[in-house]
């Protein structure tokens, strides 16, 4: 097929907090259906790099472009209708506490896409059941879990039907035991061909979803290719060291 | 019976009659005091530094002068300055509604403060206007949180509504002083004039109590 234009483009994104560099020129394509997973230490730049890319957090320099089209960000219609388009899932959750799973959902269908209450309500009640809440949407987030929080979340962005979708390590604030229940369903979601770019530890999840990871430390992408290359054939010894580490670990806790 | 029970069942009503006077007083303040405590209090937290500043100037400013002080200031300087004709009762509602607003402007700050950066930010991420996400994710929690503060700033009021009595405000404690001079039951008049406001502190933080649990989320351990 002919060159095909990337869904979302990062171009060579920095940001530096005080004098801290945090990122220093980071540039990557997501095209449609791509999953790609960032991995790398703590402090590494790969939060920090979701957030510009959502422009929750102010970028020194770089672009974002959405199917082509460059996005400036002091124009607010243009940011919204961007937003709109790219979901993000925090690590944290950052579900409205004030308001009950279902609500949740419903907020963003009912404020910012202006769809008749009835409508929204139904939308919402589909996309939490699609991520097996059906029994749980008049709970607010205090009574849920923190895997039930995160798949609301998920159930959040996704009612925006977004093309992509930004995930912030959507499981590291997770016990093991509910980590499964997230993975399913992000899993469901690359069934259904979502784009995604995912910020994760959990290796082993990633090298069965990603085509690509990229490997990332101060502020870099040091090094990017198929998860079998990264993690067991990595060209720079940084990579080499980090994934060795983190194989160990994950053979420890199997 | 002691002559004083006499003296307060004859006059009951007389002084009663200063409730609504009151009633009147500190719900226009506090009602004032909300309004622009809220104005403030987002101009303090997303405004740029002038605003903040110029907030923070009018904080100190109300916070910082007896309300006896002001009141004077107002009633006999500005107005008169200015040439403009307000009644006691005006100027009353006007200064403690001032006043208010410094002090709740700090109560709904501090709300808005204590609520988690994500909850602003998971709003943006959804294409949220910040003008939405404040009206819709941070003032519906802020403003729960700022009852237990307003509970303490309505007691506040009411109590300080007294003072207004300086500028011939025919509220309670003007009528019980009337009373109590024509009587000379002093003792007994004041009484009474203390266990009026015993009831009206009382009624309100109850009801706000009530409004605090008929309010609250379910689970949510703030």
């Amino acid at each position: 097929m002919a060159e095909k234009v990337p869904v979302l483009s990062v171009q060579d994104v920095h940001k530096q907090f005080g004098d801290t560099p945090v990122l220093n020129g980071v540039s990557l394509d997501l095209f449609r259906g791509d999953i790609k997973v960032v991995i790398g230490p703590s402090g590494g730049g790969k939060s920090t790099l979701l957030h510009c890319i959502n422009f929750l957090v102010k970028m020194d320099a770089g672009n974002i472009y959405l199917n082509d089209t460059r996005i400036d960000q002091s124009r607010k219609r243009e940011l919204y209708a961007y937003r709109q388009k790219v979901g993000m899932i925090f690590q944290d959750f950052n579900l409205f506490d004030h308001l009950d799973a279902l609500h949740n959902v419903m907020i963003g269908l009912v404020q910012v896409r202006k769809l008749p209450r009835s409508e929204a309500r139904q939308r919402a009640e589909a996309e939490l059941e699609r991520v097996g809440l059906k029994d749980h949407m008049a709970k607010y987030p205090a009574e849920l879990s923190g895997g039930q929080k995160q798949r609301v979340s998920i159930a959040r962005a996704l009612a925006m039907e977004p093309e992509v979708m930004l995930l912030d390590e959507p499981t590291s604030a997770l016990d093991p035991e509910l980590i499964g229940e997230v993975h399913e369903v992000i899993r469901a979601m690359a069934a259904l061909g979502m784009t995604m770019l995912l910020v994760t530890h959990e290796i082993g999840f990633a090298s069965t979803l990603a085509k690509e990871i990229y490997f990332m430390d101060g502020g870099r992408i040091l090094e990017q290719g198929p998860p079998q290359k990264i993690l067991f054939d990595a060209e720079q010894a940084r990579t080499r060291e980090f994934c060795s580490k983190i194989g160990r670990l994950n053979e420890n806790s199997d | 019976m002691p002559e004083g029970i006499i003296v307060i069942g004859e006059n009951l009503s007389y002084i009663l009659g200063g409730l609504w006077v009151t009633v009147a007083v500190v719900g226009g303040a506090l009602s004032m005091g909300l309004g622009l405590g809220l104005l403030l209090a987002l101009g303090q937290v997303y405004g740029n530094r002038l605003l903040q500043r110029i907030v923070g100037v009018y904080v100190w400013f109300f916070r910082g002068i007896p309300l006896l002080v002001l009141l004077f200031i107002f009633y006999f300087g500005l107005l008169s300055a200015l040439e403009i004709d307000l009644s006691p009762f005006t100027v009353s509602i006007v200064v403690l509604g001032l006043i208010s607003s410094a002090y709740q402007s700090q109560i709904i700050r501090g709300a808005i403060l204590s609520l988690p950066e994500g909850q602003f930010k998971a709003a943006r991420s959804l294409g949220m206007s910040d003008t939405r996400a404040i009206l819709f994710i941070i003032l519906p929690q802020a403003l729960r949180l700022s009852i237990p503060g307003w509970a303490n700033e309505y007691t506040i009021i009411m109590k300080d509504s007294a003072v207004t009595y300086a500028l011939g405000v025919t509220e309670i404690l003007a009528r019980s002083r009337h009373v109590a001079e024509r009587t000379y039951q002093h003792f007994w008049i004041y009484i009474l004039a203390g266990c009026i406001f015993l009831v009206l502190t009382y009624i309100g933080t109850k009801l706000l109590q009530r409004l605090e649990e008929k309010v609250r989320i379910s689970g949510y351990a703030h």
